[in-house]
């Protein structure tokens, strides 16, 4: 069953000129239990995607299915109710949590408000949540600033689980936190994917990362898909001129391999989502493009394993 | 190969912790020192004493910074402003913000050689030109808000190196960009201290940029160089748990999906915190008795190595 489906998503936000298109026609499907990545440069359109997927900005136009119920132009109290299936971890955790607030609370508050459990059984349930997370009950009793970033990290995630959401959407979830403690977050968020079973959007720049977490991997390019595929189909044989861009961009830390890579090195800049190019929307900065690129919009088509918008995959 | 920055023995404190304790590190014409290390572990504040822009708070307790064998801490302020731009500079992360929103670019780069921008254009131009900035007779009038931030740290980069330093300080001067953007910036870095024989100090906490870009690299933890040499030697069979510990915590490309990371147990201690041993000894694999009572002194290990380590020979 499909967790998520999105038909032809846009999200427009009225500009000075033309509106920006920040959402312009995304499709894609998440079932039970696995996780997608997503991935792109700033401006792509990636964190107005899950935004979208959560509810907190309005599409303008498309579909937005969560468990076969559309949310696209649904009101307050349909919200409501999807929010309880889905959850979101936002990329800073200091901005995620009410400085005022005891922790506790702060996770125990989607129980309270919905009405689940109070008292007692709410102090208990908070305790586990925070063990869940690989802190300790007593913690529920300290404010947010007596906290690392990795631990306050690990508060959020264990409020995104209280409901016990069928899909947890991520939006950078480790990009604020230091080396050592992002390798903790990871291993957490792996581990509770594996142990609970739902179902993950995961928003990142990072290609290392999305690789480490995720089952399948949509990249975004302007606005749009240039491909989605299998984790280990989008690594090994990229199709689109893009993806094989951005992953010879990350650096290896590995001083002797790095040296000997291909490289797919782009030239320019990412254009205005206000004004996106004609035909295919990378041909700007493709370093493949022929003529056809510049008038012609690319279909989404198959090719091997992978699904990809280029005319030369 | 010359020295053009040797920094002995530099100790900085904050209200009387040693944020930064006993760091040496020296870097040659042409070649790109790298300094990682997670937040906190004292890499930007040892680049700001090297331009002599440390905060207020900030005392330089110990120790020399030598560039081109005349020791910085001992200027005087003016002395030291005649340094900045011309014998050294520095680029920093948020190149949007380190631009004046009221300058246009070539004012701004202009400012670097203290000349007004009608009489030094020329100059500016072919500037702009070498940090591959399309198109610099127009880009050269516009304000920072026109330019990406990509373009922005390109303009820093300009106006660091017109007055021809010897030495750039860059500090974390693609953390702020997108990857395809930040392969960009570094292919020109490595092109300046290959070409113009710039010595670069590039501080980081990217373990690939290091990889990518760095000659040598210095690994800090809590305020102490804990191994630094050459990269291939340091990544290749690192001579100090942290070093091991930070690479095998790094999701790779080529890792199995979904494999447990390694992860150092517990956080960096606090500047509160610091017992009189290694300050790693807290959340080492390797720890003895001696770790917590005596600091490891950075030993030479051969081949240009050193690591801050009693234990490291178990590592071999």
């Amino acid at each position: 069953m499909n967790v998520l489906s999105l038909r032809d998503l846009r999200v427009h936000f009225p500009g000075a000129g033309n509106p920006v298109r920040a959402v312009d026609g995304v499709s894609f499907d998440i079932v039970a239990g696995e996780t997608l990545g997503l991935v792109g440069e700033s401006g792509c359109g990636k964190s107005t995607l899950a935004n979208a997927v959560v509810g907190l900005v309005a599409p303008t136009g498309g579909s937005v299915l969560v468990r076969g119920e559309e949310i696209v132009g649904a009101d307050r109290t349909q919200l409501r109710a999807m929010r309880a299936h889905v959850q979101m971890v936002f990329q800073d955790p200091v901005t995620s949590l009410n400085p005022r607030m005891r922790v506790g609370d702060a996770v125990g508050e989607p129980l309270l408000v919905r009405g689940i459990a109070r008292g007692q059984d709410l102090r208990r349930r908070v305790g586990e949540l925070l063990e869940e997370v690989g802190l300790r009950p007593e913690h529920a009793m300290r404010f947010p600033h007596q906290f690392s970033g990795g631990q306050r990290q690990r508060v959020v995630i264990a409020r995104a689980l209280a409901l016990r959401p069928e899909l947890l959407v991520c939006d950078e979830p480790v990009s604020a936190l230091d080396v050592s403690v992002r390798a903790q977050i990871l291993n957490l968020l792996v581990a509770l994917q594996a142990r609970l079973g739902m179902a993950s959007l995961f928003v990142s720049h990072d290609l290392a990362v999305v690789r480490h977490v995720c089952d399948r991997v949509a990249v975004m390019y302007l606005g749009q898909l240039a491909e989605l595929a299998p984790s280990h189909a989008l690594y090994s044989t990229p199709r689109h001129p893009y993806t094989q861009a951005l992953l010879s961009a990350v650096p290896e830390p590995d001083p002797v391999a790095q040296r000997s890579r291909a490289r797919v090195m782009l030239t320019g800049e990412i254009p205005s989502p206000a004004n996106p190019p004609p035909g295919c929307r990378f041909h700007t900065r493709c370093p493949i493009a022929q003529a056809i690129c510049r008038s012609d919009i690319p279909v989404w088509r198959e090719v091997g394993e992978s699904q990809v918008a280029c005319h030369f995959a | 190969m010359s020295q053009v920055l040797a920094i002995e023995n530099l100790s900085l404190s904050i209200a009387g912790a040693r944020v930064v304790d006993g760091v040496s590190l020296s870097v040659a014409a042409g070649e790109v020192m790298a300094i990682v290390g997670e937040s906190g572990c004292g890499k930007s504040l040892t680049a700001a004493a090297v331009m002599r822009l440390l905060p207020p708070a900030v005392r330089q307790e110990a120790g020399s910074i030598r560039l081109a064998g005349v020791d910085i801490a001992r200027l005087r302020e003016s002395e030291v402003r005649g340094l900045r731009g011309r014998r050294m500079s520095m680029i920093f992360q948020e190149p949007q913000a380190a631009l004046d929103p009221l300058s246009t670019v070539g004012t701004h780069i202009a400012q670097s050689l203290r000349q007004p921008l009608h009489r030094v254009r020329a100059e500016v131009l072919r500037m702009l030109d070498e940090v591959g900035i399309s198109d610099p007779a127009r880009r050269i009038d516009q304000h920072p808000f026109e330019l990406s931030g990509g373009m922005c740290q390109r303009v820093m980069i300009a106006s660091a190196l017109i007055g021809r330093p010897e030495l750039l300080l860059a500090d974390e001067p693609t953390t702020a960009l997108d990857v395809t953007i930040q392969a960009q910036i570094l292919d020109l870095l490595r092109k300046l201290a290959r070409e113009r024989g710039t010595a670069i100090v590039l501080i980081t906490h990217d373990m690939g940029v290091v990889a990518d870009i760095a000659d040598r690299v210095a690994v800090m933890y809590a305020g102490r160089i804990a191994e630094t040499g050459p990269v291939d030697a340091l990544f290749a069979a690192p001579r100090h748990p942290y070093t091991a510990l930070l690479l095998a915590s790094i999701p790779r490309l080529t890792d199995v999906p979904k494999s447990v990371l390694a992860v150092i147990p517990g956080r960096v201690p606090g500047a509160a915190e610091f017992g009189p041993g290694c300050r790693f000894a807290g959340r080492c694999p390797l720890t003895e008795p001696r770790c917590e009572a005596e600091p490891p002194p950075l030993a030479p290990i051969g081949d240009g190595r050193a690591t801050a380590c009693w234990r490291w020979e178990q590592m071999v």
